[in-house]
């Protein structure tokens, strides 16, 4: 058998200058995500492209169930709570609708009173929907919210068919199912079904047969009446990659309900869990195989390990379009705070929003973002989050980090930052606090802080006043 | 009135906590005197407060040598006009 030989050779190209690849990492903006060739998925044993560089253009969109499966693993928010995170979602999301509709219970009271608070403030986007099960009767709720769409529970694999709902058939179960979506139509409101369990549903046997009849249904309504569908990835064993067979995998599960049902890419939505961390890969990729909807909770708060981030979609979104199309992303360190103040706990390091998810503790990094932000920092993270990058000190965070953290406190830059030399006594403290009294754990901001006013008396008396001032 | 060299070594010795007999012109702060990162910082500061004079960070802790050291800080006393 002959090998071919694949290796090639790779000269330096010498340069005195740097090539900072800005045009992709431009700071300003998350990095910018760029495809130079089709992707290729074998459907059905026959090569089909999908063109990645089509989400781009097309309206892709994000869906927020924060209060529907956000709450359902979590005690209940107040309504005043969620009417203000709803506030919030709409500024984020700007006038261009990026997070277009967000769900809730129509169950209780509180329910009731919440949407009806939420849609009293007049915000076009997030536009709110609600959620049922399919359950003729539930629909007199949706009705009596004035809802224009509603989610519904159509559960797909046969562990919910056959052991949850304890249907005969699944016959029995589609006709049921259909009456729900037909009560919908009756009453004038979209119906979105919910495919619940489907990257662990018989496709052939069930799924497509249900769509094809769903989509049959939706030919004799009014366009603003067709069937969304809802692709559940329930207990999260969607996969991601190329190649990856039914029902797991997301591009052939896009292609068969978008090509081969006929369900247009503005009636599809991606709903993930992260049982297996793939929630957000899953959920991106959905949207560049034709999906327009990825529906998510704010942290990726929801049942077991959560849903997509909102506002991990957010900047997938931006880097895709390569422009923030009226986002205010720094709305999501305003939710983040405002989470943090209701008792919701964002562990430190997660991505965007943790404490300490632009620090860094190394004093070798410490010095590089001494010499320049961008080196350590994912992007502009002052400008687009409010918040500057940061350094916590530990035994290994060294002069640089002490001096980087003086420099942040005060808020000094260029010429006026104060030098490594002259911030030495409390990096002696700091370095003494590990080496001398055998310290574990990092400092504390406001630890810091005391001895920089102890240690460095001549600088806080000359700026202390700017850096309470901010 | 010592020398700026002995002065180095004198101020070295204090910071790493040396016997003078043990800090010669050709030693390296760093690998023949066992200077670790904050310590650098610290011979540095203890140099400007010695002689009275302001260093420039990066050219400072270049310097690898106490010989070398002596001279970078005749060079800076004699810029700032100070006199040793």
């Amino acid at each position: 058998m002959s090998v071919v030989d694949t290796r090639k050779t790779h000269p330096l190209i010498d340069t005195t200058e740097p090539n900072l690849l800005e045009d992709i990492f431009d700071y300003g903006l998350p990095p910018k995500i760029r495809f130079d060739g089709p992707l290729i998925e074998y459907i059905d044993g026959q090569p089909v492209e999908f063109d990645p560089n089509s989400a781009k253009q097309r309206d892709i969109f994000i869906t927020d169930t924060t209060f529907r499966d956000g709450q359902q693993a979590r005690p209940p928010y107040a309504v005043d709570q969620m009417v203000h995170l709803y506030d919030l979602l709409a500024k984020l999301g700007g006038p261009n609708g990026v997070i277009r509709q967000t769900e809730f219970f129509l169950y209780t009271k509180n329910d009731r009173e919440t949407l009806d608070r939420c849609r009293e403030l007049g915000h076009e986007f997030p536009e709110c929907t609600g959620w049922i099960r399919a359950v003729k009767g539930d629909f007199r709720l949706v009705q009596e919210a004035g809802l224009k769409e509603t989610g519904m529970l159509t559960s797909s694999s046969d562990y919910h068919i056959f052991n949850k709902l304890k249907f005969k058939s699944r016959q029995a179960c589609m006709d049921s199912y259909c009456e729900v979506v037909d009560a919908a139509f009756e009453a004038g409101v979209r119906p979105r079904c919910h495919l619940e369990d489907v990257t662990r549903a018989d496709w052939d046997g069930f799924v497509m047969p249900f769509v094809d009849r769903l989509m049959r249904m939706s030919e004799q309504v009014p366009d603003e009446l067709s069937v969304k569908i809802r692709i559940c990835d329930t207990m999260g064993f969607g996969l991601h990659y190329p190649g990856a067979e039914l029902p797991r995998s997301v591009p052939k599960m896009i292609y068969k309900l978008n090509q081969e049902c006929g369900v247009p890419s503005e009636r599809l939505e991606w709903h993930g869990h992260n049982d297996f961390h793939r929630v957000h890969a899953n959920g991106a990729t959905a949207w560049l195989y034709g999906c327009d909807a990825l529906n998510g909770t704010l942290f990726g708060f929801g049942e077991r390990c959560g849903n997509p981030p909102v506002e991990g979609a957010i900047i997938e979104y931006i880097s895709l379009k390569e422009d923030l199309c009226g986002i205010q992303t720094e709305v999501i360190t305003e939710i983040a705070d405002y989470m943090r103040s209701i008792d919701f706990p964002i562990p430190e390091n997660y991505p965007l929003v943790g404490k300490h998810f632009n620090t860094t503790r190394a004093g070798i990094h410490a010095g590089g973002l001494r010499q320049d932000e961008r080196i350590y920092n994912i992007f502009d993270t002052a400008k687009l989050l409010n918040r500057p990058p940061r350094v916590a000190l530990t035994d290994k965070s060294g002069t640089d980090g002490v001096a980087h953290w003086v420099n942040e406190f005060f808020g000094l830059k260029g010429e006026d930052r104060i030098s490594k030399i002259k911030c030495h006594k409390v990096a002696r403290w700091v370095m003494d606090q590990y080496e001398v009294d055998g310290r574990i754990t990092a400092i504390s901001d406001e630890e810091l802080e005391a001895k920089v006013q102890e240690l460095m008396p001549q600088y806080w008396e000359k700026y202390a006043t700017s850096a309470s001032a901010r | 009135m010592a020398s700026v060299q002995d002065r180095v070594i004198e101020v070295t010795t204090r910071v790493l906590q040396l016997d003078p007999s043990e800090v010669k012109p050709e030693h390296s702060f760093t690998s023949d005197l066992g200077a670790e990162s904050v310590q650098s910082i610290e011979l540095v500061a203890m140099f400007e407060e010695e002689f009275g004079i302001e260093m420039d960070e990066d050219a400072a802790l270049a310097v690898t040598t106490v010989a070398a050291a002596a001279n970078y800080i005749e060079g800076v006393c004699k810029q700032q006009g100070v006199e040793v």
